[in-house]
């Protein structure tokens, strides 16, 4: 793995799609692939022993791009001032840098910390919130166990984070955690669409009924933004109501309205997200929260409602949404996305987890994760590893014992001249700040050079996109003739600590037609940018549309990178750093992000979700699954995802990022069958068994959320899932080479190979 | 708005001056003849002579040559007798003699009928009046004759009042066929006749023949013969059927009890919240639940309602808030409502926590509309009772009430629209709610403007009851006392559910009015969704067609289940002479049913017109019966005599004393809370609970005799000394007085009471020990104070019995407090009042009433 891009990733949390950049905007179009970063703002990076944070302010430029001191800067230690690389402007040191020689800098301007992380001297935020949103329409095994992992996840928050718990069914239960007396709980109708000024008043969080809540910090002084704060009496330190709310939650009850036999329980999913976001934007504006929402099923009643309480109404599919014939999709999206706006605005985090074997809306609401970099977790049921597991791991701790979580980040990036911002693709929203290297083209979100993420893990990785400025001077391309670009993250540390995040990269500068722009090309990232782009297309446009410009795009791309004779398919040749993009291409069209149709509406709303916040290596697995083959004649190797890899005497262990699966070939699981491998004599066979077990587990580790893990024999019908992921070399149709036939319309790789070659070499546009 | 201090306070008077008998001796009066002064003998100890009578504002007043002139017109003692016709001896110059109000003890109307005339011949063929009793004990043949006499003609029935101790049980009755008249559906009763050969069965009220069953001869059982005439049907006019199926709409309803409890700032300061509480809590035993089938449900209320799921599976009871009144809903299918039994210690754990789970409201709010309506929701499907504990004004959403009480206003005419609801939502929710087979109790505490002349039409429509505390104070034990004995009687007594009234008469007989607590769902059929064994019914009557016979009948059937879900009928049959002569009506009206009827009427008229307008027409009545008296038996020129029969010559002393009664006196100080309490009171009232209300029982303690307070061998009542009138002439410096007015109790101690009886009777050695004030007589281990427990106790027990009023006690002192004072002499109405005239000037302004006869008053 001696990719050069992975060791800037590592330092940086940063993959670009171009790591040279064109002089001149004509030719920074004629790439194709636009240049693009993938950026992981709070990438850990305690591996290389950079995790400590600085614990001084940063040193900012007085003009308006207030960029940061970086190793980049011009500085003179002489007269104590720093060229700003950004906006030009001249700044003094301030007067603890006067002793710096070139010998002795201060880490910042070292060359190894690009990437460095402030501490600001700044009052601690407020703990975090974590308000639970947990439907009771579920049956009683299911109900034990999410309450169950409610209850435990409760032990894992830091004892000064504030907790609140809402139930809902056919009506919505606030529960009042800070009275001692009995369970005291306020309780909308499900079926109604309260403001948020009702809600708040009938929670007496404001007007003539509010109540302020006993002092809950004894001493502590409540600070502006806390409120008075009447909400207290629903949100408190889990220290403080820990008991109330473990009592409230083993006593938690099915919703108690009968369901007739041909109808679906009435649950308000709608109104209580309504009420979360209520009762957290009087007193908790920009405090960390998340709403954590527990959906065992479609919303039926009220605002929001996804589907009709009548069995004989199914949910919509993606067909009826194609057909426009889902009569409460458009009102149901509205309802949410209007939601999502309010709470993001606010700086709270919805995290989604669904548990139900059918749909639960989740393309409704996504709006809801996606603008405010919620999580999301599709199980079956509560009661699945799936949701357990993944649930658990959200309460991930440092080193230090703080949550890995950060909340109400603000991504800034600020370029040199040469450059401007297009806009960001990731879990995030604008922050609406327009400075000058905002540029012309939206890619995503744009229009802003500063983007709002709610939520923020180490893990959250956005991709932002650029173009070269029009009419610059002519850059004479040399060594010294580079670019950069810096992301300032602000956000708020699970510590409390407000925390500053710069990494400030410098790329060279070339020629249009400079071979050393080819050799830049990082094909990963471009393949999960350009995935990025086309999922973000997908979400407004038309599939086909979408598939279309990709194929478009691939075939200019070809046209201007590969080596070919015009008109001769079999001479065309790409270089390495491009070979494999047309096969990441190939799977991204078959793959669910845009190939919706065997999947849910919720099933791609949940995909696409998770692809617009992972990094480069999982976004590839998600794209293009890896394979890894078992056999007795060898050791593991990872094989092609290609039926021709499916074989009766091997092991196949499938990670589609979401789903990990290992494949018995036929002979094999014959052999599983006959207990071979509980017999002394085939310790051969047993551990053929076992390692891609033990490799599956290894995988499991360090993903978010737990992918499905299912174990299957060729002809099983969970097979299915490795069938549509594999290459179809052999088709029902048409036989290729070795391997299983899979049954499938669908072109192979090799057809499409043939075709990108063959349009690529006559093309000429 | 008058403010209610720690210390109770009368109403006042515009003056805080004591009233005094009236100074002046009016000439032409002649000395008193009797034993008992009558009149005004000059100052008396301890009312001072400098001060001068006080009126009232807004009173009317008479102008000393007005009232000289009345007075001179009277031809007193001359000895001239009216002529006579021939029923006319009996009659009393009023003007001559003192009322004795020792004749008020026993109340009971001039016996008439003879249970000879019965089929059975047994004395209990005669309806006790405690249950019925008809204001004419000899009916007119026709109305034209009933309309001579002015004698208003009507009922004052009490169908389920409880029994009073040594009282016996009405007999149930279970046959195997309830025997009704084929025509009219009169239930057989002691009235009928038996005709051929005993075969068949004359009805008394249509007299259509109807046939004998075979069991009332013949017990198929026994396979004996048995006789007809010892059946309870033949010989009690009271019994208690035991109904059949057909009787039953529905299957028996479970009792079910929704209480709605104020928490609110203003109730959970006064006390109220804490007490309630407890106090349910306390009794909860006490509640009907024999089957184990009851019902509980709590919403309390604020400017939200709070629910309270108090499933039996839970450890606690949980609390469900709706803050959105506007569109109230309930919060759960079920657990709301439960089985008392099932959730005993959720409920326990709710009352036992109450108090405390709103200790800390700050919320001023009341949303009490809602959470009726809410409540309907509830149990509606059920019926049973809502039992609302109101603290606070109800000022929030569906009928919200404003403090609209003025002082400005009070006692002038525009008064009575304080009397009258302020919305029209509490009445027509009670008649949702009479329909869905629910009363509605109101227990209403205040320190503030509670506005019950609007709620109170949810319990006058339900055929609920009021009950008020004006001056709770949680502090003194006696408010306590007196609030958890009301309660646990309330909670306790026999529940009726699922009632109906039925009123019938002879043929020729027809009722006009109803008063009292319920809901009129046809001409003679009263909804009362559960019976309130304290509430009587008024009907008016009128004599539609001349009646044919020598007897008239009255049968009032309550069909009710009982709590433990049993469908019964209770028939009352009370059978009075049919009479052409005026003499022989006039003889035997009832003074007590006349007055009580009037009381009612008079009521009725407050609301429709104003307060002045009802007392001018009690006014008027009288004059019109002592009018058509004098001028059906005297001839002309004897105008100066005011006469009556014996009979009915107490009747102007009640008109009076109703005149100066809180509900109808004209006064500029009482609260209208406090007014509406008194007329609901009076519209529900039997005789003799309405008896001494109006006319206080006061008694000498300190001249008793020693037998005395001591029980009575044969009934284990106390013996009373003998009832004084209500004088203060009565009042002896060293005297000690007991005075029941139906509501209150007062110890009135004169100054110079002998140290010996201070000790005796308040365990202390002097008058200045004694300490004034409303808390109970101490116990002291003596015979003395042992006969007045014995006479306090029993005065409670009846009042609590039969109107579930425990009667607050006072000690007095002559030279106390003088709001104290107040609120005991303002009982002594015969005196010059505020609140009205001495008896005797009374009588001169009926008599020139009578002289200058406005309007054609006859
Ligand atoms: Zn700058
Ligand atoms: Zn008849």
């Amino acid at each position: 793995m001696a990719n050069p891009f992975e060791e800037i990733e590592d330092q940086d949390g940063i993959r670009m799609s171009w790591n040279v950049w064109p002089t001149n905007r004509v030719e920074s179009t004629r790439m194709v692939v636009p240049i693009g970063a993938l950026y992981t703002p709070l990438k850990d990076r305690s591996a290389l022993g950079l995790n400590q944070p600085l614990g001084y302010e940063p040193v900012v430029c007085k003009g308006s791009c207030r960029a940061i001191l970086n190793p980049y800067c011009q500085i003179d230690p002489r007269g104590r001032v720093w060229n700003c690389p950004f906006c030009l402007q001249r700044n003094q040191l301030p007067p603890q840098y006067n002793d710096i020689t070139p010998q002795s800098l201060p880490p910042e301007l070292l060359q190894q910390f690009t990437t460095v992380e402030y501490i600001l001297n700044k009052p601690p935020a407020m703990p975090p919130v974590f308000l639970y949103v947990v439907d009771t329409c579920l049956d009683e095994d299911d109900l034990k166990a999410l309450k169950d992992s409610l209850v435990v996840s409760l032990s894992l928050l830091p004892p000064n984070a504030f907790v609140g718990l809402i139930t809902f069914g056919t009506m919505t239960q606030v529960h009042e955690l800070g009275y001692n007396e009995c369970p005291k709980s306020y309780v909308f109708r499900g079926s109604k669409e309260y403001t948020s000024k009702q809600i708040q008043e009938m929670l007496g969080l404001i007007g003539a009924g509010a109540q302020a809540a006993p002092k809950i910090v004894p001493g502590g002084p409540m600070r502006p933004g806390m409120g008075g704060s009447a909400a207290q009496r629903y949100l408190m330190p889990i220290s403080q109501c820990e008991f109330t709310i473990t009592t409230i939650l083993e006593n938690l009850q099915r919703d108690p309205w009968i369901v007739a036999n041909d109808k679906r329980p009435l649950r308000c999913t709608g109104t209580a997200l309504s009420v979360a976001a209520s009762l957290l934007e009087t007193s908790f504006q920009n405090t960390g929260a998340h709403i954590f929402l527990f959906a065992g099923g479609a919303c039926t009643e009220g605002p929001g409602l996804v589907v009709g309480p009548e069995l004989r109404e199914p949910i919509r599919g993606h067909s009826d949404i194609e057909k426009e014939t889902a009569k409460h999709v458009r009102k149901a999206s509205k309802f949410y996305e209007a939601l999502a706006a309010r709470i993001s605005e606010k700086g709270h985090v919805v995290d989604i987890f669904a548990g139900c074997l059918d749909q639960v809306g989740l393309m409704e609401m996504k709006k809801l994760a996606n603008t405010t970099n919620g999580f999301m977790v599709l199980s079956d049921s509560f009661n699945t590893v799936v949701f357990k597991q993944s649930f658990i791991r959200l309460f991930e701790k440092d080193q230090d014992g703080f949550l890995t979580m950060g909340f109400n980040a603000t991504l800034e990036v600020q370029t040199t001249k040469e450059l401007r911002v297009s806009g960001l693709i990731g879990p995030a929203i604008s922050a609406n700040k327009k400075s000058a290297c905002v540029g012309e083209t939206e890619i995503g979100i744009g229009g802003t050079n500063a983007w709002k993420l709610c939520g923020i893990t180490p893990k959250t990785t956005v991709s932002i996109h650029f173009e070269v400025a029009p009419n610059q001077p002519q850059v004479a391309p040399g060594q010294n003739s580079r670019g950069l670009i810096q992301f300032v993250t602000m956000y708020q540390h699970a510590s409390g600590q407000f925390r500053l995040r710069v990494t400030t990269v410098a790329r060279s500068f070339a020629d249009g037609t400079s071979p050393e722009i080819n050799a830049s090309f990082d094909q990963e990232a471009a393949a999960v940018l350009m995935a990025r782009i086309g999922v973000f297309k997908a979400e407004n446009d038309n599939i086909a549309d979408v598939l279309r410009w990709l194929d478009r795009m691939l075939i200019r791309l070809c046209q201007k990178f590969a080596d070919y004779r015009k008109d001769d398919p079999s001479s065309f040749q790409l270089a390495e750093n491009f070979s494999i993009y047309p096969q990441f291409m190939f799977h991204l069209r078959r793959s669910q992000f845009l190939q919706v149709f065997n999947n849910s509406p919720d099933e791609t709303a949940y995909y696409r979700h998770i692809l617009n916040g992972e990094d480069v290596n999982n976004s590839l697995i998600m794209i293009q699954p890896t394979l890894m083959a078992y056999t007795l004649n060898g050791p593991p190797e990872p094989v092609l995802l290609d039926s021709i890899s499916i074989k009766p005497d091997a092991i196949l262990l499938l990670d589609t990022f979401f789903h990990v699966l290992i494949w018995h070939g036929e002979t094999i699981a014959g052999w599983r069958k006959a207990k071979y491998h509980e017999m002394p004599e085939y310790v051969n066979i047993k551990e053929l068994l076992e390692t891609p077990k033990a490799d599956a587990q290894e995988l499991l580790l360090d993903r978010f959320p737990i992918p499905r893990y299912i174990d299957t024999d060729q002809g099983g019908s969970q097979a299915r899932f490795l069938l549509s992921k594999v290459n179809p070399s052999s088709t029902h149709q048409s036989q290729y080479g070795g391997g299983a036939a899979i049954p499938t319309d669908d072109v192979s790789l090799q057809v499409f190979m043939e075709h990108l070659k063959k349009l690529s070499v006559t093309g000429s546009s | 708005v008058p403010q209610f201090g720690s210390i109770p306070r009368p109403p006042q008077f515009g003056s805080t001056q004591q009233p005094v008998p009236f100074g002046a001796q009016p000439p032409g009066f002649g000395p008193p003849a009797q034993q008992q002064q009558f009149g005004f003998n000059g100052p008396q100890p301890g009312f001072p002579q400098q001060q001068q009578p006080q009126l009232g504002i807004g009173q009317q007043q008479y102008g000393a040559n007005q009232l000289q002139n009345g007075l001179q017109n009277m031809n007193l003692g001359s000895g001239n007798a009216a002529p006579q016709s021939q029923q006319a001896q009996a009659a009393v110059n009023l003007l001559q003699r003192v009322p004795q109000v020792s004749e008020l003890e026993t109340l009971t109307p001039p016996p008439n009928m003879s249970s000879q005339l019965s089929v059975s011949q047994s004395p209990h063929a005669i309806c006790p009046p405690v249950y019925k009793r008809c204001t004419l004990n000899s009916i007119p043949q026709t109305q034209a004759l009933l309309n001579k006499t002015k004698i208003p003609f009507g009922l004052i029935v009490t169908p389920y009042r409880s029994l009073l101790p040594g009282e016996e049980a009405v007999p149930i009755i279970n046959p195997p066929q309830i025997v009704r008249c084929r025509r009219c559906r009169t239930y057989i009763n002691p009235w009928v006749q038996f005709v051929e050969q005993g075969t068949r069965w004359k009805c008394n009220m249509c007299f259509l023949t109807n046939e004998v069953p075979a069991f009332f001869d013949w017990d198929s059982e026994s396979r004996q013969q048995v006789d007809r005439m010892k059946r309870f049907e033949l010989t009690h006019s009271v019994v208690e059927y035991i109904a059949p199926q057909e009787y039953m709409v529905r299957p028996p309803q479970p009792v079910v009890l929704l209480f709605l409890i104020d928490v609110s700032f203003a109730a959970v300061q006064s006390g109220m919240v804490d007490t309630v509480s407890k106090g349910i809590l306390k009794y909860l035993d006490d509640v009907p639940n024999t089957d184990g089938r009851t019902k509980v449900a709590f919403i309390t209320v604020d400017s939200t309602l709070q629910f309270w799921n108090l499933s039996s599976s839970l450890s606690e009871p949980q609390m469900l808030v709706i803050s959105d009144i506007e569109d109230a809903f309930l919060p759960l299918p079920e657990d709301l409502l439960v089985t008392l039994t099932e959730s005993r210690s959720v409920v326990e754990k709710l009352l036992a926590n109450l108090s405390n789970l709103s200790k800390a409201t700050q919320n001023n709010q009341n949303c009490l509309g809602r959470a009726l309506q809410i409540g309907l929701k509830l149990i509606g499907s059920i019926g049973g009772k809502i039992v609302i504990f109101q603290g606070s004004l109800a000022n929030l959403s569906e009928g919200a009430l404003k403090l609209r009480e003025d002082p400005k206003i009070l006692g002038t005419p525009k008064e009575v629209a304080l009397l009258q609801p302020a919305s029209p939502f509490y009445k027509a929710f009670a008649v949702d709610c009479s329909r869905a087979q629910i009363t509605i109790d109101l227990f209403a505490f205040n320190s503030q403007y509670l506005d019950l002349a609007t709620l109170s039409g949810l319990t006058k429509v339900t055929g609920g009851s009021l009950y008020y505390y004006p001056l709770f104070n949680p502090a003194n034990p006696q408010s306590i006392q007196k609030f958890e004995t009301e309660l646990q009687n309330f909670l306790s007594r026999p529940l009726a559910l699922e009632a109906v009234l039925r009123v019938r008469a002879s043929k020729g007989i027809r009722m006009t009015r109803f008063h009292g607590n319920f809901f009129l769902r046809s001409t003679d059929l009263l909804a009362l969704p559960t019976v309130n064994p304290d509430n009587s019914y008024g009907i008016e009557m009128e004599i539609q067609d001349n009646l044919q016979t020598t007897t008239a009948c009255f049968q009032t059937a309550l069909l009710h289940t009982t709590s433990n879900g049993e469908r019964r009928i209770r028939v009352l049959t009370l059978t009075v002479p049919v009479t052409d002569g005026l003499g022989d009506i006039y003889n035997k009206a009832d003074q007590y049913a006349i007055a009580a009827l009037l009381a009612k009427k008079g009521v009725e008229k407050c609301l429709l017109s104003h307060v002045e307008a009802a007392r001018d027409e009690l006014v008027s009545q009288l004059c019109d019966i002592i009018g058509s008296y004098k001028a059906t038996f005297t001839s002309s020129g004897q105008n100066a005599m005011l006469i009556l029969p014996e009979n009915l010559k107490l009747l102007p002393l009640m008109i009076m004393s109703i005149l100066k009664h809180i509900a109808f006196r004209t006064s500029g100080i009482t609260p209208s809370d406090v007014r509406t309490n008194a007329q609901s009171l009076m519209c529900v009232y039997p005789c003799e609970a309405f008896m001494p209300n109006i006319l206080p029982r006061f008694w000498a303690l300190h001249s008793m005799d020693a037998i005395a307070g001591t029980l009575d061998d044969q009934t284990s009542q106390p013996i009373f000394p003998p009832r004084l009138n209500l004088s203060s002439e009565k009042l002896e410096r060293h005297g000690l007085y007991l005075l029941d007015n139906g509501v209150d109790l007062f110890l009135w101690v004169g100054r110079s009471i002998s140290p010996e009886l201070c000790s005796l009777v308040f365990g202390v050695p002097t008058y200045e020990n004694i300490i004034p004030g409303k808390l109970a007589l101490p116990r002291v281990d003596n015979d003395w104070n042992k006969r007045v427990w014995n006479l306090i106790e029993y005065i409670e027990r009846v009042r609590v019995l039969t109107m579930t009023i425990f009667p607050g006690f006072y000690v007095v002192k002559e030279d106390g407090d003088a709001g104290l004072r107040m609120a005991f002499l303002v009982n002594l109405v015969e005196d010059k009042l505020d609140s009205g005239n001495s008896y005797p000037l009374f009588l001169a302004y009926v008599r020139e009433k009578l002289n200058k006869p406005s309007g054609g008053l006859f």
